[in-house]
Formats: C-alpha cells, sequence, structure tokens
C-alpha cells in the first residue's frame, strides 16, 4: 500500500484513476490544478506522485521543477504527448516514469510499484541484479549475461526480458507485455511481441522448438523458465 | 551565370575593338601611301624647271644627284634619250597632263614638261611599293597590341564584375540548397544588386513561413493527441473498472482497437514532422532492414522467406520510418494471419517514372479487397495494417494494391522524392 497523490485536470480521468488505483489497496489523494498539487505534495508527503502535463493553471514540467527544487518524491508523469521531445523534457525536469495516455489501471500500478522499488532500492543503496538460472540481469548498468558471457541486447529486448524475469515461472500475457513494456494497445493481430521474442531468443541461444528459457505457452502468453538446478 | 557574363563582355568588346581598330589600321595604311606621294610629287616639283629650262648636260646632273640621294627619278629628254633610273621610265604612252601610273613595283609619277625650245621631255618619279608602306606593318602592330590589351582588360573587369554579381546568387542558390536538404535553419544573409537582395528577403520569409507552419503543425498534431487521448484514458479506466465477463472482454478488445486507429490519426498527423522539409529515403536498405528485423520470427515459425532486391539504391518521398511502418504493417499482416510455415517473398523493384515498387506475397489463405476497402477494423483483422501501408504510399504519390488468390499480394507503388531542381551543377 502507498499513498498517492494524482494530479488531473479531467475530472472524468482523476475519478477513474483514484478508483482503479484505491481498489488495488493504495491511498490516494487528488488535485485538479498544479498549484494545489504542489501544495499537497509539499504539505502530505506522499510516496509517488501521478502529474498530467496538461494542467490549466501551470505547465506540467514547470510543476514538476518546482517539486523537485523542494522534494525527492518520486513523479510519474501522465501525458498525451509521446513524442520524443515531450519524453526527455519531462524525465530531464526529473521525472522517475512515463505513462502515455490512455493507459490501463493495471499497467499504471505496475508503474507505480516499479517506481516505488526503484526508489526503496536507491533507499538502500541500489537494486541488485536479477538471476535466473545462467541468466543475469542488472537492471542499474543494462546489462545482461548469459552463463557468464555478456550478452548485447536493444533497449525493447532488454525491457522484455526484464519483465519477464521480474515474474519468473509466471506466464505474460502478449496483452500484458505489449501495455507494460511497449505502451501500446493489444491488436489480435499484433506480432511486435514475437518479433521481439525470436531474437531474444537468438540472442540466448535457443529456439521456439527448444526454448531454455522463454517457453511460450499456446494461446495464453510466454514464461521465464527457471532452469532446474 | 559567371562564365556567360564574361563571354557576354569578351563578344562585346571584339566587336568595339574591330570597329575601331580596322577603320584605324586602313587609315594607317592610306597615311603611309599618301606621305611616301607627297614625297615624290615634292621630287617632281624640284626638277621641273630644271627639265624645262636647262640643257641636256644641267638636266642630266640635276637627275643623277636626285638619284644619288635615293629617288628613282627618271627623264625621257624630248629626243628619247633616258637620264637616271629606266625603272622610273613609264611603261605606257605619256599624255599631256600630269599622271599616276600603278604597277607592281610602285607608282609613277609622270610629268610631261614643255620645253623652251619647243619639245616635250617627260619627268617621271616611281615610289615604290614598299615606301608606301614603310612603318605600316610596326603600326599595325601596335594597334593590335593595344586592341589585344583593351581585350584582356575587359575580360578581367568583366570577371570581377560577373564575381561580384554572381557571388550574391551562389549564395542564395547554396541557402535554397541547404532548405531543400532539410536544414529548417538555413538563411541568407541579403546581399549583391537590389533584385538579388529582394530574392534573398523573400527566400527568407519562405523559410520562415515553412518553420511557423511546420511549427503550428506539430502544436496541432499534439492538440489532436491530447483531445483524443484524453477521453480515451477515461474509457479505458472506465472499461477496466467493468466486472470481469465476455461483456468486458469485448468491450477492453473495442478500446484497444480504439486506441490503436487514435495513434494511427496522431502518427499521420505527425507526418510532416518526421518527413521536416524534405522526405526522402532509399526504399531497398529500409525493406532489407525490416526483413532483417522479421526474419528471426520467419525462421522460428519455419516459414520461408524469399527476397528480391536491386543492387542499387531506389529513393522515395517518404521518411524513412513512415516506409518501415508500411512494410511491419504487410510482414505483421502475412505472419499474424497465415499459418506457420507458410511462405512469404518480399521483392523490391524500380518503378516506371521513378520510386520504388515493393510487393509482398504469401501462400496464405488470401484476404479480401474488401479488407482494404475497409480500412479501420477490429481486433484481429488486418484492416488497420492495410490502411497505415495505404496512406504511406498515397503520401508518397503511389498506391497500394491488393491481389487476392492465389495466396495474397500488396503492392504498394511508392514515388520518387520531389525533384530537387536547386541542386543542379553551376
Amino acid at each position: 500500500m502507498a499513498q498517492l497523490l494524482v494530479v488531473e485536470d479531467d475530472d472524468r480521468i482523476r475519478g477513474a484513476v483514484v478508483r482503479a488505483l484505491r481498489e488495488r489497496g493504495h491511498v490516494l489523494s487528488s488535485a485538479a490544478a498544479g498549484l494545489e498539487g504542489l501544495r499537497l505534495a509539499v504539505d502530505g508527503t506522499p510516496d509517488l506522485v501521478l502529474l498530467d502535463l496538461g494542467l490549466p493553471d501551470l505547465d506540467g514540467v514547470e510543476v514538476l521543477r518546482m517539486l523537485r527544487a523542494v522534494s525527492a518524491v518520486p513523479v510519474i508523469v501522465t501525458t498525451a504527448r509521446d513524442d520524443d521531445a515531450s519524453v526527455v523534457r519531462a524525465l530531464d525536469a526529473g521525472a522517475d516514469d512515463y505513462v502515455v495516455k490512455p493507459f490501463a489501471a493495471a499497467q499504471l500500478d505496475a508503474r507505480i510499484r516499479a517506481v516505488l522499488r526503484r526508489a526503496a532500492g536507491d533507499a538502500d543503496d541500489g537494486a541488485g541484479p536479477v538471476t535466473v538460472g545462467g541468466l543475469v540481469l542488472d537492471p542499474r548498468s543494462r546489462r545482461v549475461t548469459l552463463d557468464g558471457a555478456a550478452v548485447d541486447l536493444a533497449p525493447k529486448e532488454f525491457d522484455l526480458l526484464a519483465h519477464l524475469m521480474a515474474r519468473p515461472g509466471a506466464v505474460v500475457t502478449k496483452r500484458q507485455l505489449l501495455a507494460e513494456v511497449w505502451q501500446l494497445p493489444y491488436g489480435g493481430s499484433d506480432r511486435t511481441v514475437d518479433v521481439h521474442l525470436s531474437w531474444l531468443r537468438r540472442k540466448l541461444g535457443e529456439t521456439a522448438a527448444e526454448p531454455r528459457f522463454l517457453e511460450t505457452v499456446r494461446g495464453v502468453g510466454v514464461r521465464l523458465a527457471v532452469p532446474a538446478p | 551565370m559567371r562564365r556567360q557574363i564574361t563571354l557576354l563582355v569578351a563578344a562585346t568588346t571584339s566587336v568595339v575593338l574591330l570597329a575601331f581598330l580596322v577603320p584605324a589600321a586602313t587609315l594607317v595604311s592610306r597615311v603611309a601611301a599618301s606621305r611616301a606621294l607627297d614625297a615624290g610629287q615634292q621630287q617632281v616639283q624640284v626638277l621641273i624647271p630644271s627639265v624645262a629650262l636647262a640643257g641636256l648636260d644641267d638636266v642630266r646632273v640635276a637627275v643623277e644627284v636626285a638619284v644619288a640621294s635615293g629617288r628613282r627619278v627618271a627623264v625621257v629628254w624630248t629626243d628619247g634619250t633616258v637620264l637616271g633610273d629606266p625603272s622610273a621610265v613609264p611603261d605606257g604612252p605619256v599624255g599631256s597632263t600630269a599622271a599616276q601610273e600603278e604597277s607592281a613595283d610602285g607608282t609613277r609619277l609622270v610629268q610631261p614638261v614643255g620645253r623652251a625650245d619647243g619639245g616635250t621631255a617627260t619627268l617621271s618619279v616611281l615610289v615604290p611599293e614598299e615606301e608606301q608602306r614603310a612603318g605600316v606593318t610596326r603600326s599595325w602592330a601596335v594597334l593590335a597590341g593595344l586592341g589585344v590589351l583593351l581585350f584582356l582588360l575587359a575580360l578581367l573587369l568583366a570577371d570581377r564584375l560577373a564575381r561580384s554579381m554572381t557571388r550574391p546568387v551562389r549564395r542564395l542558390a547554396d541557402t535554397a540548397d541547404r532548405l531543400g536538404a532539410g536544414d529548417r535553419d538555413a538563411r541568407v544573409e541579403p546581399a549583391g544588386p537590389p533584385e538579388v537582395r529582394a530574392v534573398g528577403t523573400a527566400l527568407n520569409r519562405l523559410a520562415g513561413r515553412i518553420d511557423e507552419l511546420l511549427t503550428a503543425e506539430r502544436e496541432t498534431a499534439a492538440d489532436l493527441a491530447h483531445r483524443l487521448r484524453t477521453p480515451m484514458t477515461a474509457l479505458r479506466l472506465d472499461t477496466d473498472a467493468l466486472p470481469p465477463g465476455p461483456a468486458r472482454d469485448r468491450l477492453v478488445d473495442d478500446v484497444d482497437a480504439l486506441d490503436r486507429t487514435v495513434d494511427a490519426v496522431i502518427a499521420e498527423a505527425r507526418r510532416s514532422q518526421r518527413e521536416g522539409l524534405v522526405a526522402g529515403c532509399d526504399a531497398v536498405a529500409v525493406v532489407a532492414d525490416r526483413i532483417a528485423f522479421w526474419t528471426p520470427l520467419a525462421e522460428d515459425e519455419d516459414r520461408s522467406v524469399t527476397v528480391s532486391l536491386p543492387a542499387g539504391p531506389l529513393p522515395v518521398r517518404l521518411a524513412a520510418d513512415d516506409l518501415a511502418a508500411a512494410v511491419d504493417a504487410l510482414l505483421g499482416n502475412v505472419v499474424a494471419h497465415t499459418g506457420v510455415g507458410t511462405a512469404f517473398a518480399v521483392l523490391v523493384e524500380a518503378r516506371t517514372g521513378g520510386g520504388a515498387v515493393v510487393t509482398v506475397a504469401d501462400e496464405g489463405p488470401g484476404l479480401t479487397t474488401a479488407v482494404l476497402d475497409r480500412g479501420v477494423s477490429g481486433a484481429g483483422s488486418s484492416g488497420l495494417g492495410l490502411d497505415i501501408a495505404r496512406r504511406t504510399a498515397e503520401a508518397s504519390g503511389g498506391g497500394l494494391r491488393l491481389v487476392d488468390a492465389p495466396g495474397t499480394t500488396v503492392v504498394l507503388e511508392l514515388g520518387p522524392p520531389a525533384d530537387q531542381g536547386l541542386s543542379a551543377p553551376r
């Protein structure tokens, strides 16, 4: 459970986010404008702030800069703008993560948990590498080794592997992967996940017919298998 | 331009110099001849009194003195005796008045002289051709030298002038080239003649206007994204909140499909941002890159892939990202809509009139052309992917054709890049 502050000017979205996150066990407070959000962020000391960039009184990036001047609270920016310049601008201003609208409640919750984990990791002086069998993934240096040898992965391949390694043995659906790794809506004909899985398999030295780590569960999704010791 | 100006000045100078030098040369020649003949005439006048009044012996002495001084003088005495230089004696009959006789060796000045004793002696002076032309060659050489000097001077001045005129024009052309190549910051400092300065100012104004329009379009696209995605977010969150069941699943699928369509609309609105001032990429390189991207999945699914790419590049009027998205949509459709193990082929060839033709053919069950007409469709369909590919092809000046049965063949016709005539050699 975490105490969250939602800064969002659209009543419907603010209400829906508050309801969805409350159902997932978080404690919510909310603000409809930048200044009010700043006041609540400073006074209420939330664990995390969800900040919309399109606010009526202040530009969201300005709110973020002002907040960063007084607080190190983790901030996830939520915005309709997904162009590179907007993403870079928000991250440079101090955002910890970036969620493009429209987002699903589950995706938002997953990102909140990830940012909170990272924030807790910072407090503990760093989150350690994740190890599954001979596969080691270090989220800080974004390096992967397989049986001691470095594996060169593209950014999305790394994110995909990191997502699967965070849930070893669990089946993850393609819909979940597309939403949480790519922030894309699912379409029945979408093969983005499959083609990246094929690349990942190739780089991990396995094939779909003879998988070692990446097991396809037909009709459901994919699972990172934990090899027997 | 510099060459043309220099050539124009060279031609003009040549005409002026010819108009001046040819009459001058003729005049020099005539003056020299006239001067020589005048000297001969003077000699005639000096000898006339002697021939008219003195005796034969005195005349002989006077003539020999003249011959000794270099004159070619002869006197045919009343009895036919020739005194002096025989070559000066006239060839033809002599009239009763003074005459001038032209011959191969020069001009003879013939003067009949009536004697006091009643007879007529003939006094003649030969002015040789070389004497009439004395100094002419040297004068002509001086005139020719002067002409060449003036010509070279004119060329030098013309080149300087041409340079000063073409430099601002060259800068204009360079700026236009940079703008054409997509450099939105390219501007020219107006310089040179007023007309060229005016063109420079107009070019800067035009570049500024294009920049403004692109910025406005970026803002419009951002606004569109905001206006579409905000209600989509509420819709998605509300759908998520519904109790699990078939109705919720259907709604989630519908929202996904709507979301993808909104993404496609926003991506389309951002096309001009991706393209900048000039859209262009090599279709062969982009297709090769996308085939490489899809190959691992094709191999995992035991699909045989036949690829045929030309050796050289085929430039098309599209941003590389847009063409890549279109090719991904087509290859993604093949992988999604045909069974594992189904072979497919990708062919890239030059298009008549420029551009490229990308053909993706598979041996699957085939799509109906209605899919293309429908454009956007629900989850699980290939409609949106084909719609993206069709819009991309049309944006390049081409189009998309769907050939149904056997299997499915999608033909993407891509137009050539806009003619960048500004890059013509100068």
